[in-house]
């Protein structure tokens, strides 16, 4: 305890220098906006920023390099509540509950929500990241591919639970997300698989271009189709901050959602990506009155945030400890930090103790920041929904064309957004949700490769599933959230059956 | 007959989907247990895809369900065309052209739309964004190269 | 007489400018199309290098990242580029040795559609193995390896990474057919070496060098004639045993076919200049690299070398019958 309590000293001393305070808030500046952005990422940001850094050492880059990041997550919610686009994988769930609220004239209580229960996440992952970063390291390494590829079964069982409306079109979409996530160059054999000899499709479906295309364009599609629908702030505006009983509501959710995002933020892999869908399941099934949830359910944002949010700092385990990167995002940090001469790993703890000390602490300023930042801001994104919806959709239409062209510096990409706009729309008509899709897309590419790489690694042994004590279970949980979440409607089907 | 003709439609399309897949990769060896081939997963997929199709389908002639309304055509048509012109002007003419010109066939999509007012916004919005994504951000994105070289 | 004038007026002028446009270059920021994700050995070298020489050229050079199909998206691409110098990338092994065999329809040739500026840092390969896996040196290894070839898992990066195509050639060299798992970038086949899922790999040493510090994964031997100053205990695979294997990871400048002659000169003076300077020596040397020096400086070194490394890897790659798209 003593020595956390040093460690943790050392990095506030770090952190609370001048020169690094100010790289905390133009981190969390820019990485705000450029979640606000739809489709401009962090990592082309990041990237961008990469020669900045050179003039500065590298803890202060670091610390710059790590506020984009989570400010990004910040701001990527807020597209997510106000127009509907999930900026990462991670603010999917927001879209469902966080843009029903908006649609209701609830936006500032959703994004003040959404705000707090991220800056109480963050709060708590960086004590967790303090205390038993190394311990947690162990955990991440008993993750095999086997382990792996029960864990993304559990995960399609809680994209089940995800859908609003028809489980059956839901279990049609999830499948449909797979499907996509299967196009593109075979990571074993180098085959193009269904390419059509595109080579914007050689390297797969970028999960922005789907993303944008499903939840985007399409989103703009279905507004101007029915113009009563968008009447987001026709009605008043209500409350811009969450009020002591909506408060009193999220305690529960985001205690378990900051539980859940940090456990699985832990895993490398992009465990983190989970954490949101795993925290919606959980409050759905749990909550008094689910069907509540899809139509602005406070608790389907307060959950997933934190989640988000604390998987979001946590996922920086895997990276400082074993010099393992989980995602892009964090080899773009590893890149930053070998530039600096700093090669992330397993010494990193000891040999530059300030720098991840630092780090560590930054964490939790960038936080406070970023809430700062982000609570008088949210009376400005509800004015925003104002502008006439005429003006607003041009805007949001070049804003996604950039953004889009930005993730690769590929037009092709833009005109295959375009192409899943229109696939989202047809979707749309027929009545299906693209939330389910966008998670099966995301498992999709993990789970097929880890389960092959699995059966090589196993000489072919299925039983290798059941074999590992962790897959066991994860493959066991993963049946009894299917059963949960399938049974019920299959039952209210037959019962809606006989009475015809 | 047929109660459901939004079920029925969406499962057929499902049912495209699951067709199209399997054309797509029928050339795809599908491998052994111990190598899964390329093909493997995306076959099973699809043949799950269809079947859930099939399902959908069963279920429009069982259950009522909601019908199909008239596709309006308008907004996709101008809102999609203009993504795919931000496509092919960005790289050779550059945001400031693709940028306005994105808004203006977009703009299309919408029967209350301004003319006047959408040309005054594209404008401040196209200077604004050069501004933000090229200079801000720093983006590699060419801004005019026939005028400026970059 | 008019038209005459006129035309010869156009000559001169043109002629003029393409003189006064060596002297001139570069107007504007140059590209620089790295075809590997942000963060990556070879964007970090890209980086590094192309800062100093931004100072050189007095103008910025713009670094962006066209991933796809083992880097030869993002060369494809450079390749087709307007031959003014003001857009040049960064090739590797992969993309200028081993892609011509592994994609049979590859839309350049590495030997003939480029002006080549001249060589990079290139960094070593190491060869490892899990902390507790058997063999206790390069010499054990070999011979363990050679009698358990169809127990042994190796674990690459995807195909046509550099790991895949280092570990391919070691392979051919011990003569063995290894199973191959294949993993989505460095990361996640690096984390199951660690935790003890697969057996070896070999890959570059910037990607591994704290792992074998920490213990975590334990180190054979590195594939160039001399030790690295990073990893100073690590042995050569001339002193270990296995002289025939040497081979690194280069990443080199190139400029498309029908660039300017002076200009290339001007862009690899630059180059040069950015290899000598101390701070970038420093950070590429920190980084386990190795800095192409004397007579391995310059396009003239590089066009020869780049017909070597096709030459060479052609034949491995075929063998091993890796074909991609």
């Amino acid at each position: 305890m003593g020595e956390l309590a040093g460690h943790l000293a050392l990095g506030f001393s770090t952190a609370f220098s001048i020169e690094n305070l100010a790289l905390c808030l133009v981190g969390c500046l820019v990485g705000t906006l450029v979640g606000v952005l739809p489709g401009v990422g962090p990592i082309a940001t990041i990237a961008m920023l990469l020669p900045l850094t050179f003039q500065v050492e590298p803890t202060g880059a670091l610390i710059m390099l790590a506020g984009i990041y989570y400010g990004a997550q910040y701001g990527g919610s807020t597209t997510a509540i106000l127009i509907n686009i999930p900026g990462e994988a991670t603010s999917v769930v927001t879209t469902l509950d966080g843009h029903q609220m908006a649609r209701r004239g609830q936006a500032g209580v959703a994004l003040g929500v959404a705000a707090l229960s991220s800056f109480f996440a963050g709060t708590v992952a960086t004590v967790v990241i303090a205390a038993l970063g190394a311990p947690l390291t162990k955990v991440a390494l008993l993750f095999g591919p086997a382990e792996y590829f029960s864990l993304m079964v559990l995960g399609l069982g809680l994209a089940v639970v995800l859908a609003r409306g028809s489980v059956i079109k839901a279990i049609a979409m999830i499948l449909v997300g797979l499907l996509f996530s299967t196009v593109g160059t075979d990571l074993e054999t180098g085959q193009e698989r269904m390419t059509l000899g595109l080579p914007a499709l050689s390297d797969g479906v970028d999960f922005a271009v789907l993303a944008m295309g499903l939840f985007g364009f399409a989103e703009i599609l279905r507004n101007l189709d029915n113009p009563e629908a968008r009447a987001v702030v026709k009605g008043s505006i209500g409350r811009l901050l969450p009020s002591l009983d909506d408060v009193k509501r999220c305690i529960g959710p985001v205690l378990r959602g900051t539980g859940l995002g940090a456990a699985l933020g832990i895993l490398p892999g992009n465990g983190a990506v989970l954490g949101p869908f795993a925290s919606y399941t959980l409050e759905k099934k749990i909550a008094d009155d689910p069907k509540r949830f899809g139509h602005g359910a406070i608790e389907g944002v307060a959950g997933p945030e934190s989640a988000n949010n604390a998987g979001a700092q946590t996922a920086f385990i895997p990276l400082l400890t074993l010099g393992i990167p989980p995602n892009a995002v964090m080899a773009l940090m590893v890149g930053a930090l070998t530039i600096h001469g700093v090669i992330p790993g397993p010494q990193v703890m000891t040999k530059h103790a300030s720098l991840f000390w630092g780090m560590v602490a930054s964490m939790w300023i960038g936080n406070l920041m970023l809430l700062v930042i982000n609570l008088p801001l949210i009376g400005l994104w509800v004015r925003l929904l104002k502008v006439p919806y005429r003006l607003m959709f041009p805007a949001i239409l070049v804003f996604c064309c950039i953004g889009i062209y930005s993730v690769n510096n590929t037009p092709a990409d833009v005109m295959l957004t375009a192409f899943f706009g229109g696939f989202g729309y047809i979707l749309y008509r027929f009545g299906f949700e693209p939330a389910p899709l966008l998670l099966g897309f995301v498992l999709g590419r993990l789970m097929e490769e880890k389960l092959r790489q699995a059966l090589v690694i196993s000489r072919g042994n299925l039983m290798v599933f059941v074999e590992r004590p962790v897959s066991a279970v994860l493959l066991a949980l993963a049946a009894v959230i299917l059963v949960i979440a399938v049974l019920p409607a299959m039952r209210a089907r037959r019962e809606k059956a006989f009475q015809e | 007959m047929i109660k459901s003709p939004q079920d029925a439609a969406a499962g057929a399309f499902l049912l495209a989907i699951a067709g199209i897949a399997l054309w797509l990769g029928a050339d795809l060896p599908v491998g052994t247990v111990r190598q899964l081939g390329p093909g493997m997963f995306p076959r099973v997929l699809a043949i799950l895809v269809g079947v859930v199709g099939v399902m959908i389908v069963i279920d429009a002639f069982l259950q009522s369900g909601e019908g199909l309304e008239r596709w309006p055509l308008r907004a996709p048509l101008f809102i999609l065309g203009a993504a795919i012109a931000f496509g092919f002007a960005v790289r050779p003419l550059g945001l400031i052209v693709a940028a306005p010109l994105v808004m203006l066939v977009g703009a299309f999509a919408s029967p209350e739309t301004r003319i006047r007012e959408v040309l005054i916004f594209g404008g401040v919005m196209t200077v604004f964004c050069v501004g933000l994504f090229k200079y801000a951000l720093g983006l590699p994105i060419p801004v005019a190269p026939w005028l400026i070289g970059y | 007489m008019l038209k005459k004038t006129f035309v010869g007026a156009v000559a001169a002028l043109a002629l003029w400018a393409g003189g006064a446009f060596a002297q001139a270059f570069p107007t504007k920021p140059v590209t620089v199309i790295v075809p590997f994700a942000a963060g990556g050995p070879t964007d970090v070298i890209a980086r590094i290098v192309g800062e100093h020489m931004s100072k050189t050229l007095g103008q910025q050079l713009v670094i962006e990242n066209v991933v796809g199909a083992g880097g030869t998206t993002g060369i494809t691409r450079g390749a087709q580029a307007t031959a003014d110098g003001h857009t040049i990338m960064m090739g590797h092994m992969g993309t200028h040795g081993a892609a011509p065999a592994m994609y049979p329809n590859l839309k350049y040739d590495p030997t003939k559609d480029f002006a080549p500026i001249g060589l990079a840092a290139g960094t070593p390969i190491l060869i490892v193995a899990k902390k507790d896996f058997q063999p206790k040196d390069l010499k054990e290894f070999v011979a363990y390896v050679k009698a358990n070839a169809t127990k042994i898992n190796e674990a690459h990066a995807g195909i046509a990474s550099v790991s895949h195509t280092t570990c391919l050639m070691l392979q051919h060299q011990l003569g063995v057919k290894l199973t191959e798992v294949a993993y989505r970038g460095t990361g996640p086949a690096l984390n199951d070496l660690v935790g003890g899922q697969v057996d070896i790999m070999c890959d570059q040493i910037v990607n591994l060098v704290e792992q074998i510090k920490g213990g975590q994964i334990k180190a054979y031997a590195v594939a160039t004639p001399e030790r690295s100053p990073a990893l100073p205990d690590v042995p050569t695979t001339k002193e270990a045993g296995l002289p025939d294997y040497q081979v690194s990871a280069w990443n080199a400048l190139f400029a498309p076919k029908g660039t300017p002659a002076p200009v290339v000169a001007k862009l690899s003076d630059a180059l040069s200049k950015a290899l000598d300077d101390p701070a970038t020596r420093k950070r590429l040397l920190d980084l386990g690299g190795v800095i192409p020096e004397g007579q391995q400086r310059g396009g003239t070194y590089l066009g020869t070398f780049v017909a070597q490394e096709v030459a060479r890897w052609t034949p491995i790659i075929k063998a091993a019958g890796v074909v991609g798209q």
